[in-house]
C-alpha cells in the first residue's frame, strides 16, 4: 500500500511511525480509567526488537530514539530514561544480527528476552540510583512476562501483515546494493 | 544497515553511525538527568506537548466512546429481565428512603437555621470533561479539557459528583492533568469522622488507598467517613473521601466515594488562598505596644491600664 508510494523502506518506516501512533492513541483512550492492576505488553518494544533483528535498515536508530522518546513524554515516563534504554537495546541486537540470521526462532527469543529483561532490569537500577518512586517488583516481573510472550505474535504479525522477513544470503535491493 | 546507506564506503560510514548513536543516546541520557534536576521546566513542556496532541485526538474519541456505549446498552438488554425486577426492588427502597430524605432535609434545615450557619460562599468549581486518560499500573492520572485558559491552578482538588477524586498536578493552556488519589504520589491530610482521627491518605496505585500516619488506628471502624482535613492547606477541609475498610492484613483502607470506574465529568473546586493563622491571636486594645524603655523586658500594659484591686504590683 504506502510501499507503492514511498519504497520499501521509506514505507516501512512511515507504517512504524503510524503503528506508534495508533498504540499510543489505544493507551490514552479513556476507556479503561481503573485499571485491573496488570500491565499490559509493551507491543511497541516488540515492534523494536522485531523489526530491527528482521530488517535493521526498516529503523534506523533515530527514529527508535524519535518515537520512544515521545512515548516517554505522552505516558508520563520519566523523560529521556525508557528511549536510551530501547535505543542501547537495539543498537545491541543490531550488532548481533549477523549470529541471529542463521538462529532460529526459538533462539531469537531466548535472545530477545534477555535483551528485554535487560532493559527493564536497568531501568530499575536508575529509578533506584535517582531515589524516583518505584512500581512493586511483582508488577514489573508480569509487565516483562507478559512482554516476552506477546513477542511471537508481534514477529507473526510482523511477516504475515507488514511482509517482513530475513533477508537471505546475499539478497540484493532494488538498487542493487547487498543487504 | 550501513550497508545499505548511501554509496559512501563501509569502512568510513560505521565509525561515524557509532558516534552518532552515542551522541543520541548521550542527549536522551541528559535529558533524563536536566528532569531530575530541574523537573518543573521539564514537566511544562511535557504539559505543553500533551496540551498540542491530545485535544486533536478529540475527534477520534466520539466513535470510540459511542461505540462504547452501544456495547454496553447491547449488554443490558440481554438481562432486560433482571434487571427490570432489580429496578423494581430497588424502587420499593428507595420509597423508604425518600420518606426519611425528607424529614432528615426539614430536620438540617431546621438546625441549620438555628446555628445561623452560612457555607463557604466562595467555594466555586468549573467543570471539565476527562479527556484521555493515561493510566497504566504505573500512573493513575486522567487529563481534563480546562486549563490556564479557564482559570485552573496547580494544586486545586477535583471532585466528581461526589467525593475527592484528585488534584490538579500540571495545567497547560487548554488542558490540564488531574493525579488521582490512587496514584503512588498522592498524599492527602485526612480526617476520619467520627473518632476525628487524623491522618494521610498515600496512593499505591491499588484500588483502595491505605490510611498512614494515623494516631490510634484501634479508635477508627471499618466504615467510618473519610473527609479532608484541611492540613497543610492543600486542600479545603470537609470534601468527602470515601469509607474505611480494613483488608486482609488488617490494614486500614479507604473505599473511594467518587466512582473510579466512570470518571467523566469533574468539577475542580476553586479554592482561594485559605488565609493562614499565623499569630496567636492579638489583643484588641487601642495601643497594643509602646516602646520599651532601655533595660526592661517582656510588653508593656496599657497606658489607662488600671490594676485590679489587689494586683499590679509590678505593674
Amino acid at each position: 500500500m504506502v510501499e507503492r508510494f514511498l519504497g520499501p523502506v521509506a514505507g516501512h518506516r512511515a507504517l512504524f511511525v503510524v503503528l506508534a501512533v495508533a498504540l499510543f492513541f489505544v493507551r490514552l483512550l479513556p476507556l479503561h480509567s481503573s485499571n485491573s492492576g496488570w500491565p499490559g505488553p509493551d507491543f511497541l518494544l516488540c515492534l523494536v526488537c522485531c523489526w530491527t533483528l528482521r530488517r535493521p535498515d526498516y529503523l534506523p536508530f533515530w527514529l527508535i530514539a524519535a518515537v520512544i522518546f515521545l512515548e516517554d513524554l505522552l505516558m508520563m515516563r520519566p523523560p529521556g530514561l525508557w528511549a536510551v534504554l530501547v535505543v542501547g537495546g537495539a543498537e545491541f541486537l543490531r550488532g548481533r544480527i549477523a549470529i541471529a540470521r542463521e538462529l532460529n526462532f526459538g533462539v531469537e527469543w531466548l535472545l530477545v528476552s534477555l535483551v528485554m529483561a535487560a532493559i527493564f532490569l536497568l531501568n530499575r537500577i536508575v529509578f533506584t540510583l535517582t531515589l524516583l518512586p518505584q512500581i512493586p517488583f511483582e508488577t514489573l516481573v508480569v509487565h516483562l512476562l507478559v512482554t516476552v510472550l506477546t513477542y511471537p505474535l508481534v514477529v507473526g504479525t510482523s511477516i504475515l501483515a507488514f511482509g517482513l522477513r530475513k533477508p537471505a544470503m546475499g539478497e540484493v535491493d532494488s538498487t542493487g546494493r547487498r543487504i | 544497515m550501513s550497508k545499505s546507506r548511501a554509496n559512501q564506503p563501509e569502512e568510513f560510514s560505521r565509525p561515524l553511525r557509532r558516534v552518532l548513536v552515542l551522541f543520541v543516546m548521550l542527549i536522551l541520557g541528559a535529558v533524563f538527568f536536566l528532569w531530575r534536576i530541574d523537573s518543573p521546566r521539564v514537566e511544562q513542556f511535557r504539559a505543553t506537548l500533551v496540551d498540542k496532541v491530545v485535544p486533536s485526538f478529540g475527534w477520534a474519541m466520539i466513535p470510540v466512546t459511542g461505540a462504547m456505549s452501544m456495547i454496553d446498552d447491547f449488554q443490558s438488554y440481554a438481562r432486560l429481565y433482571q434487571q427490570n425486577q432489580q429496578l423494581r426492588d430497588e424502587l420499593q427502597q428507595m420509597k423508604a428512603w425518600k420518606e426519611a430524605a425528607l424529614q432528615l432535609e426539614q430536620k438540617n434545615a431546621r438546625l441549620l437555621d438555628l446555628n445561623k450557619v452560612r457555607l463557604d460562599p466562595r467555594l466555586t468549581h468549573v467543570t471539565g470533561v476527562v479527556l484521555a486518560d493515561s493510566g497504566s499500573p504505573f500512573r493513575q492520572s486522567v487529563l481534563l479539557n480546562v486549563g490556564a485558559r479557564d482559570g485552573i491552578r496547580d494544586g486545586w482538588a477535583t471532585m466528581d459528583g461526589i467525593g475527592l477524586v484528585g488534584r490538579i498536578s500540571g495545567v497547560g493552556e487548554r488542558s490540564s492533568r488531574v493525579i488521582l488519589l490512587t496514584d503512588s504520589n498522592s498524599r492527602v491530610p485526612v480526617t476520619v469522622q467520627p473518632s476525628g482521627q487524623r491522618g494521610i491518605l498515600s496512593g499505591d496505585n491499588g484500588q483502595l488507598p491505605p490510611l498512614d500516619f494515623l494516631e490510634d488506628a484501634d479508635a477508627i471502624q471499618p466504615g467510618d467517613r473519610v473527609v479532608t482535613s484541611g492540613d497543610g492547606e492543600v486542600f479545603p477541609a470537609g470534601l468527602l473521601v470515601g469509607q474505611v475498610a480494613k483488608d486482609a492484613d488488617g490494614r486500614l483502607r479507604v473505599i473511594l466515594a467518587a466512582d473510579y470506574q466512570r470518571l467523566e465529568f469533574l468539577r475542580v473546586l476553586r479554592s482561594h488562598e485559605i488565609a493562614p493563622i499565623t499569630d496567636a491571636g492579638a489583643l484588641i486594645a487601642p495601643d497594643p505596644l509602646r516602646e520599651l524603655p532601655t533595660g526592661m523586658q517582656g510588653p508593656l500594659l496599657p497606658e489607662n491600664f488600671k490594676p485590679a484591686s489587689g494586683g499590679g504590683s509590678n505593674g
